[in-house]
């Protein structure tokens, strides 16, 4: 028997015997959401508990599984029971779960969310299927199998799930078959341009060098995006057996994960699989004996969303400023320190050993024509359910938003695909399959796959400009259009949003937009305008309506809109008298409050409390007013 | 690229060409003759794709590449300017100049306003906007005007940064920066010094050293490559800042130091405005230091130049005439006995001139009582240090080799077109190993920095000979070497004997020590051992020619001794008359130090007396600048710099460098030849009826060797031949170095070596000043803390033999327990290193 098989017999034992563990076993998601959603806090509640309780149980810290909007997540599975979900945990509803469930034996069926495993749901009190949660039932969890499900730092646990089991079929059948697979299963990068991965692979292969490189670019820097964190955070090891895949397929020697330093979490446990993949063979001289060596270095970037282009992140691992530079020649023939260099995305990677494992065949099933397998994407904004998902290409946006997400509460109005670089679009295209071609067409990207949903109340020129002010700050100033024309275009849609627009504006956001796109030297320039020049295509009339009417329909922009107590609403509870950090509200109690709107700085404090504070009600209001061009005029 | 010379056949503009394999579009475009504008390519630097100007339209390819950096591919089609390519170029030239400051280049009165920008008023007064040094020499005109630009369109954004004027010699106002990044490319790539870099991101990105810290800190060596590149304004020379454009430029060698850089002089009305460096592949392959770049144009067109000749008259100096201070000359001279003469003249001066000069004291004087200032500034080391010249290495030689030794050399401020070589050949992993006792600009360069005990050079070095030739370690070896045991040492003997080519370059930190002799030695006995080649790299940028045209009592033209009866005869016959009467060379240096004190007439050429020297009746001081008050020239004759005289110099590699009359010299100042011929003739003297420096040059050939072709001078370097040994002149020293208790510190000085014709640079540039700090004394922080003395503090310094008075700077390069001080030539105390005593200076002290 060899040491694969050695290891992986002795990572079944161990799993099957987690499994049928005879004291409780408690899964907590401790990943970066779960932690900034207080689960530590949670986890010293439990181990008191069980303390006080005086009852012993395994408590297994897993990554996320995917919906943020249950975070914390406490799972419970007693023996010979299956495994319950609990959602929104809080210290005190902890506590109480474990004392009922664990002495009691209630399984507090009313707090659960669902269950894992194949029980029968009779003997749960009603608990549904974790996975037939309206969340969770229309996704196709490929790259997400094992999040949230197994102990990241356990390479044991990833092990038993079949891990390490698609580069032990990649060394039986070679390299050059490893491509020919991938080439089948028609994988394309998931770092947003959709570049058919084998492509990259076979012209790195066959360019000559001494030494080849293999880049894993985990520099997820799109705000609202978190794919990639969740992944490396859940299931470290999918991404470094991809990364041994690559690296096979290629004939790379050396490996890097150039990650973000804010993600402090991800290269712990990245840091943590690495040592224990040494310790199993997977990495070093000669792994598992297939005469393969490799070896991978961690670079944490400092902090720079350009980073993320391949040529300025190969030149951040080179020790030079993170600066983009023309291609060709492309980093597959002249890369880092001018050798052959394949980046994959952190996802991309993710996949791989999938593919391996299973089969093209097997991953074709997933997805379209020309679009085939799943692709993860953080759902956030303004839905009732957001998350991390995962979904065949294809897949209409309707499905995601309406099914998935659950909608938005408020009227559904647009949705930014592709993070910052990404398009602003509108309800219209919500029946479009997201696929490379379709998004592209839409004059959006796909990106990483950062899906933000804005509704109503959403301002869509204040979006623009909020993306558009990203990526000016995060452009490296290496070329003209990129640096000034970016910020020729803040600063007119800083007037348009201040109420001084002008009719030409608009034209000038157009044409400055394209010579942008057309101009610039890397992907970070070419897409920086498509926020704006999507919702121009799909918003105009709310651009005109600020421009003409100094009218901000989602009462966004400051300078156009004012606060307003209705008398008849207000019960002069002095609610928002009191939080006004200006003194611009004021009034005796049980009277209607006077406002004066020229000490107002429109900070919206009154607003929430009123909002929120029973006695009240809705009395302040915030409004914007429809004005003509000659009253702002004058 | 591929060694074969392939070619590709690509369509540009419709034109069919045959480019060379490797070329981007621009560059065939070029070479072409086919205009694309730019502003970001430079012919020497590595594509960069950041001004987008350079956009074309290619056959089958996405968008608009940029033609910098796309290279030709086969049976490409290029079109270089559709009206679309048009059309986006004008916006991106729109979007550059909306951070830049535009006036000049789109003002409506632009034409009109040049031709009213002087008026005749009772104060100067210009008009119109002069808000940019670079007018007329700016790349963005020249872009403006090929685009056709007439109105912007997008408002300016004004960066509204200070001008930073804080670094010497040149300002940088980034309000005119465009980013192209020239400068920072050149400081990597050509002169791999690093220093600048693109700072901030987004709309903020500047360019500057990072971390905000000055030039002078990170480590800027001033050699004003980056301000060579600058397409605008951005950077520009303090001192020519506002002169204009040059009108034309002439190529010729710096003086400055015994590399002999080959440079471009700026010249405006009759002026030297500034100098470039020229490519030159042999010496200096388009790169200077800071003196020849920036301090050619104040030295030599310094407003403390000499313009007419000046005799002393009641104590005072009063102009007279050429003829009258011939007449002068000539009638102190003819009344002056041989034994009673003597001449210094400077190895500033070309061979030319000092061919002359000991023509004229042979000759006219009968005497053979010339030297150099250089001798005694080299004192001891004299001699040993011109026996380094024997065989020099070259520059070349320093480009092949596969492994560098560097002795107690600092290339930051001088010989940095040697540091640049240096990194060059890091980068290619050639191995460097430097030693030195001091932090200094080579050791984050080197692979190994051996660095000595204070005082015991020369057991390191001779150490590391004797496990190169033994095999076995000196006992007692680690205590040469501070810092870590004898490691270095023996990994340098390892690199040693593995080399295939070794240079040794011998820098001058170690040339004004006691042991400085046995210092060379040694290492010439290194070189020996392993058949390394040296390069000496002498500060005096003719001082071999010194000795080549017998300008010493021992030797003459062509090295010949004086004994040597054959040669001797030969240089008779050359000359024709006048050697017979000469003093056998032997007496005539016993008899010029026997009557030290009774010299009648004393000549300096572009020299100044010191204490050291001695004092004569009469002084002649034939100079570029007006002597202090304290020298007292009893007549002043004004020279010419040289860059406004013909002639030739050797550099240290030994190879002759023609230096070319680029201006007319300033009042009435000759060149020094001139002057002695017509002294020579006044005297009724034959052989020096020379009309210019050719002739001069064409007797030398039939005297030295690899001489006579003025105008085509051979490039290759000539053999130092030297046909005895040059007396080193013994500096008195007490010899009473006392150390212990009563002299707890070493103290070090080295001497000023940016010397020009006597004087040192800084004294016309300001900015070397403030570069090469003389008189200060430097101490280390903990020393400073045991002493208690603070930065900026006086200290006087004792030793058994002098007591000075020097500011203090507390430097964390300053090895513990010793001091180091920069001194000027003339205030040369003895030989360091010196024991001597520290203490704050108190105002008693000066009662």
């Amino acid at each position: 028997m060899n040491n694969f098989e050695r290891v992986r017999k002795s990572a079944l034992q161990k799993w099957r015997n987690l499994q049928s563990c005879k004291i409780p076993v408690i899964y907590l998601g401790t990943a970066s959401c779960g932690r900034a959603a207080g689960v530590m806090q949670v986890l010293d509640a439990i181990e008191e508990t069980l303390k006080e309780i005086r009852l012993k149980a395994r408590i297994i810290q897993v990554g996320c599984i995917g919906p943020c909007y249950l975070e914390p997540l406490m799972d419970i599975s007693l023996p010979g029971r299956p495994r319950i979900s609990y959602a929104n945990m809080t210290p005190t509803k902890a506590r109480k779960i474990l004392k009922s469930y664990l002495i009691d034996g209630d399984p507090q069926s009313h707090l659960a969310v669902g269950y894992f495993g194949n029980t029968h749901s009779e003997d749960l009190d009603g608990i549904p299927s974790f996975y037939d949660l309206p969340m969770m039932k229309p996704q196709v969890r490929v790259v997400l199998r094992n999040c949230g499900l197994i102990d990241p730092d356990d390479i044991d646990h990833y092990l038993a799930n079949d891990g390490y089991a698609g580069i032990m079929h990649a060394f039986t059948i070679g390299p050059e078959a490893v491509i020919t697979e991938i080439k089948e299963a028609a994988l394309r990068g998931r770092g947003g341009a959709g570049f058919p991965t084998y492509k990259k692979w076979e012209i790195c292969r066959s360019t000559p060098a001494k030494i080849r490189y293999l880049i894993c670019n985990a520099d997820e820097g799109d705000p609202g995006a978190f794919m990639n964190r969740s992944l490396i955070e859940g299931d470290p090891h999918a991404i470094l057996e991809g990364m041994l895949i690559a690296a096979y397929a290629i004939g790379a020697s050396h490996g890097y994960i150039y990650i973000r330093a804010e993600y402090p979490l991800a290269i712990v446990r990245l840091k943590n699989a690495l040592a224990r993949m040494r310790r199993y063979g997977f990495l070093g001289k000669n792994i598992q004996n297939s005469g393969f060596d490799f070896t991978i270095t961690i670079n944490e970037g400092a902090g720079a969303f350009v980073c993320g282009e391949e040529t300025a992140l190969i030149s951040s691992i080179e020790g030079q400023r993170g600066m983009p530079r023309s291609r060709p020649p492309f980093p597959a023939v002249s890369g880092l320190h001018s050798m052959p260099t394949i980046i994959n995305n952190v996802e991309t990677l993710g996949t791989l050993p999938n593919i391996l494992r299973n089969g093209a065949q097997w991953y074709k099933q997933f997805g379209t024509e020309g679009n085939r397998g799943t692709k993860t994407f953080s759902l956030v904004g303004k839905v009732r359910r957001t998350g991390l998902i995962e979904v065949p290409l294809g897949t209409t946006l309707r499905k995601i938003i309406m099914d998935i997400g659950g909608g938005p509460v408020k009227p559904f109005k647009a949705v930014q695909t592709g993070g910052p670089s990404g398009g602003c679009l509108s309800e219209e295209f919500l029946d479009t399959p997201v696929n490379y071609e379709s998004l592209t067409a839409a004059g959006s990207i796909m990106g990483s796959g950062g899906l933000i949903v804005m509704d109503e109340d959403t301002c869509v020129v204040d979006v623009a400009r909020y993306f558009l002010n990203f990526t000016q700050n995060e452009s490296c100033g290496k070329c003209a259009p990129c640096r000034v024309g970016t910020r020729h275009m803040v600063e007119i849609l800083d007037r348009i949003t201040g109420g001084y627009g002008r009719p030409e504006d608009l034209t000038t956001l157009q044409s400055l937009g394209e010579t942008i796109k057309r101009g610039s030297l890397c992907g970070l320039g070419q897409t920086a305008p498509n926020p704006v020049l999507t919702t121009l295509r799909y918003f105009r009339s709310e651009y005109l309506q600020h421009i003409a009417e100094r009218y901000c329909p989602a009462t966004v922009c400051k300078e156009l809109i004012e606060y307003r107590v209705i008398p008849e609403k207000c019960t002069g509870c002095r609610g928002c008298v009191k939080v006004c950090p200006t003194g611009a509200i004021t009034g005796p109690r049980a009277e209607p409050h006077n406002l004066d709107p020229s000490k107002c700085i429109k900070c919206r404090a009154c607003y929430e409390i009123c909002r929120y504070d029973a006695i009240a009600g809705d009395a302040i209001i915030i409004r914007s007013l429809r004005r003509s061009s000659d009253e702002y005029a004058s | 690229m591929s060694t074969l010379a392939k070619t590709a056949t690509a369509n540009i503009d419709g034109r069919i060409l045959e480019i060379e394999a490797g070329m981007t579009i621009l560059e065939a475009a070029r070479q072409n003759g086919i205009y694309i504008p730019t502003l970001c390519a430079h012919p020497d630097l590595n594509p960069f794709g950041g001004c987008r100007l350079c956009i074309v339209e290619v056959e089958g390819m996405r968008g608009f590449p940029t033609a910098c950096t796309t290279p030709v591919a086969e049976g490409m089609i290029v079109k270089t300017n559709t009206a679309q390519v048009l059309t986006e170029r004008r916006e991106i030239l729109n979007l550059i100049l909306s951070e830049h400051p535009a006036s000049c280049l789109v003002c409506d009165e632009r034409e009109d306003c040049r031709d009213y920008m002087n008026t005749v008023r009772k104060a100067g007064v210009t008009t119109g906007c002069r808000n940019c040094p670079n007018d007329g020499q700016c790349e963005l005109q020249e872009v403006v005007q090929y685009i056709g630009l007439e109105e912007l369109k997008y408002p300016v954004y004004y960066r509204n940064l200070e001008v930073d004027k804080d670094d010497p010699f040149f300002d940088r106002d980034y309000n005119l920066c465009i980013l192209c990044g020239r400068c920072v490319r050149m400081c990597r790539e050509i002169r791999a010094a690093d220093v600048l870099a693109f700072k901030q991101k987004g709309s903020r990105t500047l360019v500057g050293p990072a971390y905000g810290r000055s030039h002078v800190d990170a480590g800027c060596e001033f050699c004003g490559a980056c301000l060579s590149v600058c397409p605008t304004g951005a950077l520009s020379e303090k001192a020519r800042k506002w002169r204009g454009k040059p009108t034309h430029e002439q190529v010729t060698t710096c003086a400055f130091c015994g590399i002999g850089c080959r440079i471009r002089l700026l010249i405006k009305d009759d002026e030297i405005i500034g100098s470039l460096p020229d490519n030159d592949p042999l010496i200096n392959n388009g790169q200077l230091c800071v003196k020849g770049r920036f301090c050619i144009a104040e030295a030599v067109s310094s407003r403390h130049r000499a313009l007419r000749p000046q005799r002393r008259w009641n104590g005072s100096a009063a102009e007279i005439t050429w003829e009258q201070a011939i007449d002068l000359a000539a009638a102190r001279l003819s009344a002056c006995p041989p034994d009673r003469f003597n001449m210094i003249i400077s190895a500033n001066c070309s061979n030319e001139d000092l061919y002359i000069s000991q023509k004229f004291v042979r000759i006219v004087m009968g005497s053979h009582n010339i030297d150099t200032g250089t001798r005694g500034f080299y004192g001891p080391v004299f001699n040993a240090y011109l026996s380094l010249l024997n065989n020099a290495a070259t520059m070349d030689d320093l480009r092949k080799a596969s492994l560098v030794l560097c002795f107690g050399l600092d290339t930051r401020f001088s010989r940095s077109v040697v540091g640049v070589e240096l990194r060059k050949a890091r980068g290619r992993g050639v191995k460097i190993v430097t030693i030195n006792s001091r932090p200094h600009n080579l050791t984050i360069l080197a692979d190994i920095w051996l660095k000595p005990v204070p005082g015991r050079e020369k057991g390191l070095i001779h150490a590391l000979t004797d496990l190169m030739a033994t095999g076995e370690k000196t006992p007692g070896i680690s205590e040469y070497q501070a810092g870590s045991v004898g490691e270095g040492i023996a990994k340098t003997a390892e690199l040693l004997s593995k080399s295939r080519s070794t240079v040794i370059l011998v820098g001058p930190e170690f040339v004004w020590n006691k042991t400085g002799p046995d210092i060379v030695r040694v290492i010439a006995e290194l070189a020996q051992y392993t058949g390394a080649a040296i390069l000496a790299l002498p500060a005096w940028n003719n001082l071999f020619g010194s000795v080549l045209m017998g300008a010493y009592p021992e030797v003459l033209p062509g090295g010949i001794s004086p004994t040597d009866r054959i040669r001797m005869n030969q240089l008779k016959q050359a000359w024709g008359e006048g050697l017979a009467d000469l003093i056998p060379h032997n007496e005539s240096v016993k008899a010029a130090s026997k009557r030290r004190s009774k010299i009648d007439v004393s000549y300096f050429i572009g020299e100044v007396p010191t204490k050291l020297m001695p004092s004569a009746d009469f002084l002649i001081y034939q100079n570029m600048y007006v002597p202090d008050i304290s020298i007292a020239a009893d007549l002043m004759l004004p020279s010419a710099a040289f860059t406004e005289t013909d002639g030739t110099f050797i550099n240290g590699e030994g190879r002759i460098q023609r230096i070319v009359k680029a201006v007319e010299s300033p009042g009435e100042a000759l060149p020094d030849w001139e002057i002695l011929c017509r002294i020579a003739r006044k005297m009724g003297k034959n052989g020096f009826d020379f009309t210019g420096a050719a002739e001069i040059n064409e007797e030398i050939g039939g005297v030295v060797k690899g001489f006579g072709d003025f105008n085509n001078p051979d490039r290759n370097a000539i053999p130092f031949t030297c046909g005895c040994e040059l007396a080193a002149p013994q500096i008195a020293a007490s010899g009473k170095n006392k150390t212990g208790r009563d002299f707890p510190f070493l103290l070090y000085s080295s001497i000023n070596e940016n010397v020009y014709r006597g004087y040192p640079l800084s004294r016309w540039v300001d900015g070397l000043k403030h570069l090469v700090p003389e008189n200060v004394v430097q101490l280390c922080p903990a020393d400073a803390e045991v002493m208690g003395l603070s930065q900026g503090d006086e200290i006087v310094v004792t030793s058994a033999d002098f007591e000075r008075v020097w500011p203090l700077r507390i430097t964390c390069s300053q090895p513990p327990g010793t001091l180091h001080v920069i001194l000027r030539g003339e205030d040369l105390v003895g030989l360091g290193p010196y024991p001597v005593r520290i203490r704050k200076y108190h105002v008693q002290d000066s009662r």
